[in-house]
């Protein structure tokens, strides 16, 4: 098989198993796209990951375009893109069909009211491990905590939170 | 209070245009904290949805694989418009944004790095990462008088940010435990 379809049958395989998101199976499509293949030197995947968290819009995605490009070009992104955003889309439009169509039968009564405690705590967890990446400095740590604080007690637009965020960072005051 | 104003205002009923456009605009000025604009947009201003509506998606979202926004922009387009609304949602938060995205990654990687975007994104990154955290604790203030449900709230927070237990091991170890809670304790789905 070519490169290409090499690629693309494994991102599809490491999208439908990325539980948490795609970042849960970076290691692995590491692995796969440095080590078993050469196909991009380390250097090239950690510069590719860091360059899509700095552009706005689906980071994942756009990071396995980079790679798919690195592979076969043009082709290669759109394949690789493919291969990560539709298997997962496809599973969330079935599944939450099902789960809107069965949303009064018991069993889903019982699964909500044991599942959305957890899923709550998840996103203050994502957030967390978010912060303990992106504070470096005490400035950092107040811009989490203020944020995190006028969300919960304000109606502010968060739009201007970040910007307010990006204002201090350009000021070099983050 | 959202939960006072949702009781009295009827739903409304999302334009595929207006779909587009606000997953275009959580898409492009997520930065990672993308859940906080869709439940503004999509429960708060548009009014597309009830937070119950919303939390529901999102526990679904937590618990299938792939990128947990993208997936709720699939359930918000399909509950407001079905199949068509789910498309709509998922081209504006991926397929413009992503193609903007990779011309301006192939412009980027052939240039030196430029220090105030860097500035920008080192201010903007921290308060992303606070509004995630206060969004949660929002979703969890109307149970805060709900023992059971502050508890596992607890414990999948401290096994994923303090123990660092993988996500997988976390949800495969609490979800069966809550089950048992739940069943334990159905006075709490009356």
């Amino acid at each position: 098989m070519s490169a290409l379809g090499r690629l693309t049958l494994y991102l599809a395989l490491m999208s439908s198993i990325s539980f948490g998101g795609i970042p849960s199976v970076l290691p692995g499509i590491h692995d796969f796209v440095v080590i078993a293949h050469g196909w991009l030197s380390d250097r090239d995947f950690a510069n590719f990951f860091a360059l899509a968290q700095t552009i706005p819009g689906p980071n994942m995605i756009l990071m396995m375009s980079l790679v798919g490009w690195k592979v076969a070009g043009l082709a290669g992104a759109l394949a690789a893109a493919g291969a990560t955003a539709i298997p997962p889309c496809m599973m969330y439009f079935v599944g939450y069909r099902l789960w809107d169509r069965f949303r009064d039968a018991a069993w889903q009564k019982i699964a909500r009211a044991s599942l959305a405690p957890l899923t709550f705590g998840l996103i203050v967890a994502g957030g967390t491990v978010m912060a303990e990446t992106a504070d470096k400095n005490w400035q950092a740590i107040a811009v989490t905590t203020a944020a995190a604080a006028f969300l919960l007690s304000t109606r502010i637009n968060p739009l201007w939170m970040l910007g307010a965020a990006a204002m201090l960072g350009a000021l070099g005051l983050v | 209070m959202p939960l006072a104003a949702e009781a009295s205002q009827p739903l409304a009923r999302a334009s595929l245009g207006e779909l587009f456009y606000e997953f275009l605009k959580v898409s492009l000025l997520g930065f990672g904290g993308g859940i906080v604009l869709a439940h503004r947009a999509a429960v708060e201003r548009r009014r597309w949805l009830t937070e119950g509506d919303f939390a529901d998606a999102l526990t679904l979202c937590q618990f299938m694989p792939g990128p947990n926004v993208v997936g709720i922009a699939i359930c918000v387009g399909a509950k407001t418009r079905g199949a068509l609304g789910a498309l709509t949602a998922f081209a504006g938060f991926v397929l413009l944004p992503g193609a903007i995205g990779f011309a301006l990654a192939l412009v980027y990687l052939g240039q030196t790095r430029v220090p105030l975007v860097e500035n920008v994104l080192r201010g903007i990154s921290p308060a992303a990462a606070g509004l995630m955290i206060g969004t949660g604790l929002r979703l969890l203030k109307p149970h805060r008088r709900d023992l059971r449900t502050i508890l596992f709230a607890a414990l999948a927070f401290a096994g994923l940010a303090i123990v660092k237990f993988p996500l997988l091991l976390v949800l495969a170890t609490l979800a069966p435990l809550g089950v048992a809670a739940t069943l334990y304790n159905r006075a709490s789905l009356r």
